[in-house]
């Protein structure tokens, strides 16, 4: 309703072939974002989160991947259908992406400075002796020390948390509209994890950047995000706020999520919670919800249909059978 | 940098000693003197020619002097042709090998990388299936069946191109097409695939999809982020496919009938000359060595992990 | 759809479950490669070929008959008829050259003869008598009269074996060295590989020329002198997996629960190694077959009156404008089989490693 939004995501679908058959990573998936947000995408390996947004970026390899059906509207324009030279424009300058692993994210033939040169060169036009003096402010603001000399280095001559700093830098340099991170966390030492992320919170509200993180770690979420998407094989199954989330899941999923969270005043004599089951094989899945097998409120409809989506108001939204008529439902 | 360089640098010469004592101890050690396959040879003459090679001194003694010589350059007078020395024959026939083997890896190189880089590009269309078929063959027939092959076909039969002779000779360049094509083809074909899958995986690895999301196009990629880090595995397979040209090139000199030294080498070896073979040895070592430390240096500055460290 | 179908294969959306080991999934992938399993069936033929040699009903490879020299290939034409012909030809030339155009009676008397001995000449081989002249020989003669379809079967025999044999004994020692340097690490591994490094720079090819000159020009030598370089880039190969497997967390795993050493090479890394072994192994016959040809060919590996491709090619280069069916007969079959080995070596690889068709 507010002209906030920045980002509108509808009925994405992105299908891989594969040997065995096609693979619907993706089905059916929309969500916003508005201005400045910070989004989380919460799902385990596997749940589509990283494809849903490496197709908005339309990176997605293409054999074997397809982007099906959908929309991607950003900034007035569906970007599933501008040129490549377009997007092209747009990657880098409007819109952000950093991935996972640090270690290969970058080229390690070239030097820093090569590499974070590009987005000002490419997107803002700088000549290359402003280029640098650019880097190294962003160098400065990610916090890597005595910049004016480390921006000369190689790759492998910085450390796992540095190296995320610069390609955060990289990221950043053109003051993007939307930083998608991809598990920026993931394959960092957890002590660096919490720095890294106040870095992309306190950037993010610096420069008024909305960001998606993409994560399968319900506490980065926590900490760091305004609102909470959970997919689960391919399929968004709740939306909420941050607070609400943890304070009243509605999916079924979500709660056998944070059920699994071991804390800290669990005796240690209980087990600890894992929801049983495995998720599904994506490739011929039927027309059901695709957590029926794992659930303990399975319902006879749940095997047969998959669920639409109901709005539960101020800003949630669940596809659970549980939820239809809008009951009030107990998890437990 | 520097201190990588000179590193390797040294590292040559404790191979090069290896090389040179191997050789030597190797042909001393083989069974049928120089002298014993023809006519036999009156008891006095053996012992001067044996003296004059210094045979009658202790082993130990005789590897000192040549050791010696090596260093000096000298490679020592021919067992077979008493009037020239092992240098006489080298200077004259290795010149022509070096030009053969250059002109042939050069060649090799460049239509191999450019190749490989189009398949790379246009995977799976015809252009690929037909490059790398093309390699296919390249590196399944043998070089000394597609030599005769090329010359029945083009020099016996349609008499396009002469069946032998180098280019000092009446025909000048067009003598170098055939030996050239025939020894070049399977390193080209190596380089091609060589090439095609580096680039393949490079293009799939994730600094490129970094390289993507910052919204550089296609042919920039290509060249600044792809090639430098596409062309290390190359650059490995380049020693290798210097000793390849090497060897290949004793088989192509047979064919072509070239007075290079490979031809040579082999009916040395026949001959049992031991200077000659020896010497033969230690120029295509030292040549190899030098050459496997240029490539070695190639390496580290495209790769700043080897030398950075 | 009802809830738990307790099909052991199928979970409760009804989708097959199918487990599969590594080995299986290579199989499957290796089928569905058309050129391999083409490839696969040639070099199962030759081999069957090369087995069975002693009795297929071919012609002797090694008995010298003069007057079969040079025979072209013919499907329908007997020796004696070719040598007929040849004989009468060349009379008819002579005669020419002497302004006749016709045979006169001395020379067609020598025809007579001839064709007289063509008739009834009858020579004792291998313990049977055979009507020489009535022999066809389908891929021609060579030098010395005898037959290339036979020469270039034993021949195959010879090159197939020293290919098979030569690849075996360089993945023994190469595994063996590999695996030790690998496993055991530190200053054995060190040692190990600067050896490697060193033998790597030699031109080693021109060091087994030499070998092969001086000690003389037997099978035995040939394999020793060949296998000698060819095991070390197996070494290498097998001594870069068991590093990266000896720190892998499956070994980690297996020895926190107390398995032995052992038990942890035998049982764990042999496996995983095993892909790598069968896809060097392939590459390593025609690597080996040509290394031996190369040999042949420049005079330097097998000796008359065994016949192997590449010395068959070899004798064929200088007489190859008049006598081309000795040249181009050994080099097609030859070529084939390599062609063969190399289709089927790179389907093992892809079919052991999909990711590999993308790299060498």
């Amino acid at each position: 309703m507010t002209n906030n939004k920045i980002l509108e995501v509808k009925n994405l679908s992105t299908h891989f072939k594969t040997d065995e058959g096609i693979v619907k990573a993706v089905q059916n998936v929309s969500f916003d974002l508005a201005k400045g947000e910070t989004l989380g995408v919460v799902g385990e390996s596997g749940s589509g989160k990283s494809v849903t947004n490496l197709s908005v970026m339309r990176l997605i390899p293409s054999p074997p991947g397809k982007i099906m059906n959908g929309e991607v509207i950003f900034d007035g324009e569906d970007l599933l259908k501008v040129s490549d030279k377009r997007m092209q424009q747009i990657r880098g300058d409007e819109i952000s992406m950093i991935f996972q692993d640090p270690m290969t994210s970058l080229n390690p033939f070239l030097r820093i400075s090569t590499q974070m040169m590009e987005p000002f060169i490419l997107h803002q036009k700088l000549k290359k002796k402003e280029a640098l003096e650019q880097s190294i402010e962003m160098l400065k603001l990610v916090g890597i020390p005595m910049p004016e000399k480390r921006v000369h280095d190689y790759p492998h001559q910085f450390s796992g948390g540095m190296r995320q700093r610069v390609m955060i830098a990289m990221a950043l340099s053109c003051k993007p509209q939307i930083l998608i991170a991809d598990e920026p966390t993931t394959a960092l030492d957890v002590t660096i994890q919490a720095q890294i992320l106040e870095l992309v919170k306190a950037l993010s509200a610096k420069l008024n950047t909305a960001t998606i993180l993409i994560t399968h770690d319900l506490g980065v979420v926590a900490g760091v995000c305004e609102n909470v998407v959970v997919m689960y094989a391919g399929q968004i199954v709740e939306k909420a706020t941050n607070t609400d989330l943890f304070k009243d899941p509605k999916h079924p999923y979500t709660k056998g999520l944070l059920n699994s969270i071991p804390r800290l005043d669990t005796k240690t004599e209980d087990r600890l919670f894992s929801i049983k089951g495995q998720p599904p094989n994506l490739i011929n899945v039927p027309d059901c919800c695709p957590f029926f097998p794992r659930c303990d409120f399975a319902m006879e409809i749940c095997k047969q249909k998959n669920p639409a989506t109901t709005q539960l108001g101020n800003r949630r939204e669940v596809n659970c059978w549980l939820y239809e008529e809008n009951k009030e439902v107990n998890l437990g | 940098m520097t201190k990588f360089i000179i590193r390797r640098f040294l590292g040559i010469f404790p191979t090069l000693f290896i090389i040179v004592s191997i050789s030597f101890f190797l042909i001393r050690a083989a069974p049928g003197g120089p002298f014993d396959t023809e006519k036999a040879i009156p008891a006095e003459v053996l012992v001067n020619i044996e003296a004059k090679f210094h045979m009658d001194e202790p082993l130990v003694v005789q590897y000192g002097r040549y050791m010696y010589d090596i260093l000096r350059g000298d490679l020592g007078p021919s067992f077979r042709y008493p009037d020239h020395d092992v240098n006489y024959f080298i200077a004259n026939s290795f010149p022509i090998s070096i030009q053969l083997g250059t002109i042939s890896i050069v060649l090799a190189l460049i239509l191999g990388i450019s190749t490989g880089i189009i398949s790379a590009l246009r995977q799976n269309t015809w252009i690929d299936y037909s490059t790398m078929g093309i390699a296919i063959i390249g590196i399944s027939i043998p070089t000394f069946v597609v030599g005769p092959i090329l010359m029945y076909f083009l020099a016996m039969k349609l008499h396009w191109l002469p069946t032998s002779g180098w280019i000092t000779g009446r025909h000048g360049y067009v003598t170098l097409i055939m030996p050239v094509i025939t020894l070049s083809l399977p390193f080209y074909a190596y380089f091609a695939r060589i090439s095609r899958a580096s680039i393949i995986e490079v293009l799939r690895s994730d600094y490129i999809r970094t390289a993507r999301a910052k919204g550089l196009s296609g042919p920039v990629i290509i060249i600044k982020h792809v090639l430098k880090g596409a062309m290390l595995p190359v650059v490995s397979f380049l020693g290798p496919a210097l000793a390849g040209i090497l060897t290949g090139s004793v088989v192509i000199e047979k064919i072509f009938r070239i007075p290079g030294l490979g031809k040579f080498f082999v009916q040395s070896a026949f001959n049992r000359d031991y200077t000659i073979i020896m010497g033969t040895v230690i120029v295509y070592a030292v040549m190899l060595v030098v050459l496997n430390f240029i490539v070695d240096i190639v390496y580290s500055f495209l790769d700043p992990r080897i030398a950075y460290k | 759809m009802t809830a738990a179908i307790e099909n052991q294969n199928k979970n409760e959306f009804d989708q097959a479950v199918k487990g599969s080991s590594l080995n299986k999934d290579a199989w499957r992938r290796l089928k569905k490669n058309k050129m391999a399993i083409i490839g696969l069936y040639i070099v199962i033929i030759y081999a069957f070929i090369a087995v069975a040699a002693p009795i297929l009903p071919i012609y002797s490879y090694k008995k010298i008959i003069l007057d079969h020299q040079h025979l072209p290939p013919t499907f329908t034409k007997t020796a004696g008829e070719l040598m007929y012909e040849k004989v009468k030809t060349r009379m008819l030339i002579i005669a020419k050259k002497r302004g006749r155009t016709e045979l006169n009676e001395r020379e067609q008397k020598k025809l007579e003869g001839l064709r007289h001995k063509i008739k009834t000449e009858v020579k004792t081989i291998d313990g049977e008598i055979v009507k020489l002249h009535e022999r066809i020989y389908y891929l021609g003669t060579d030098y010395h009269g005898r037959d290339m379809l036979a020469r270039i079967i034993y021949g195959g025999q010879i090159s197939i074996a020293i290919g098979l044999i030569g690849a075996i004994v360089a993945l023994i020692i190469g595994i063996t060295v590999g695996a030790i340097a690998g496993y055991v690490g530190g200053a054995v591994d060190n040692f190990i590989m600067r050896f490697v490094d060193i033998m790597y720079s030699l031109p080693y090819l021109l060091l087994v020329i030499i070998f092969m000159a001086m000690f003389g020009q037997n099978i035995l030598n040939l394999f020793f002198a060949i296998a000698l370089v060819s095991w070390l880039t197996v070494a290498r190969i097998v001594r870069g997996q068991i590093i990266s497997l000896k720190n892998s967390e499956f070994v980690e795993a297996a020895r926190s629960i107390g398995a032995s050493n052992r038990r942890i090479i035998f049982k764990h890394m042999v496996p995983n190694t095993i892909g790598i072994i069968i896809i060097f192994g392939s590459l390593e016959i025609p690597a080996f077959i040509m290394y031996e040809a190369f040999l042949s060919f420049l005079g330097l590996g097998i000796s008359a009156p065994y016949a192997s491709w590449g010395s068959l090619v070899g004798d064929a280069v200088e007489g190859m404008a008049d006598f081309s069916w000795r040249l181009f007969f050994p080099a097609i079959i030859m070529t084939i089989f390599l062609f063969s080995m190399n289709f089927l070596g790179d389907g093992l690889r892809d079919a052991f490693d999909p990711q590999s068709k993308n790299k060498l």
